[in-house]
């Protein structure tokens, strides 16, 4: 399993063609597929390549919607 | 555009570029949910189908309320919308609900539909989040969205048999709480 630091995860922010990836707990999930993160955006506020950590415990949906996507590596 | 009104909303902490770009994006979801349950409505037939028609009729409905409620807050505050209806489509706050391959499986098609509905209620949970306290008009609005997303979400969750029924067939107008919008 790869290995991600902030800077490096911040270059996964879904524009350009590159993946979008976030990071929740100490994971870095693979989100590029979901409709809701299309060009690395969601709910207009949250982008790709953060850990969103606290964000989530703000949003109006739990972790169960984030696990459908891939884990690609864990956030140091 | 209403300037003071959208000074207001600034004044009290709201990025207003944001909000409008959120109300826009859930106009878009609205108008296409209208759009695609037209599809579904139409494909629910037979026995079963018919059985849950009605309920996706009003919801269908409502949700094309929604869309009309939405647009004049987007244009007070300053936005506006898309001059193309693709571009329209395409940034919309919710995946399209299409038609599932099996047009005869009435539990497939449930599944849309609830899970549009619920997109719906987290998008709208989210504005009223952002907006409580702040701007009270978009948040009225908002409010009165998710009151009967729920609503709608409660429906087609009964119909799968997710859970004991509290709620009963809409009785008279559609769109109970948005309509005090509807101009």
């Amino acid at each position: 399993m790869k290995h991600f630091n902030r800077e490096k995860l911040s270059t996964y922010n879904g524009k350009n063609g590159t993946p979008a990836y976030i990071a929740y707990k100490g994971k870095v999930y693979d989100v590029s597929d979901s409709f809701l993160w299309r060009g690395g955006e969601h709910q207009v506020i949250h982008k790709a390549g953060e850990d969103l950590t606290e964000a989530l415990e703000e949003a109006p949906h739990g972790i169960e919607l984030l696990e459908k996507f891939p884990v690609v590596g864990l956030l140091k | 555009m209403a300037k003071v009104t959208r000074e207001m909303v600034e004044n009290s902490g709201i990025d207003v570029d944001e909000l409008v770009e959120l109300l826009v994006k859930n106009a878009a979801a609205e108008l296409t949910t209208f759009y695609y349950y037209t599809i579904l409505r139409v494909n629910l037939i037979g026995l079963e189908g018919e059985g849950i028609k009605e309920i996706a009729e009003a919801a269908r409905i409502e949700d094309r309320n929604h869309f009309e409620a939405l647009v004049p807050r987007i244009y007070e505050l300053g936005g506006e919308l898309p001059q193309d209806m693709k571009e329209f489509h395409d940034i919309s706050g919710c995946p399209p609900a299409y038609l599932p391959e099996d047009i005869s499986d009435v539990n497939k098609i449930l599944e849309v539909l609830v899970g549009a509905e619920r997109c719906a209620v987290r998008q709208y949970t989210h504005i009223c989040n952002i907006t409580a306290g702040k701007d009270h008009r978009t948040y009225d609005l908002a409010l009165a969205i998710l009151n009967e997303e729920i609503q709608h979400e409660s429906w087609f969750s009964e119909f799968l048999g997710e859970g004991p029924s509290g709620h009963f067939m809409r009785r008279g107008e559609t769109s109970p709480f948005v309509s005090k919008f509807l101009e």
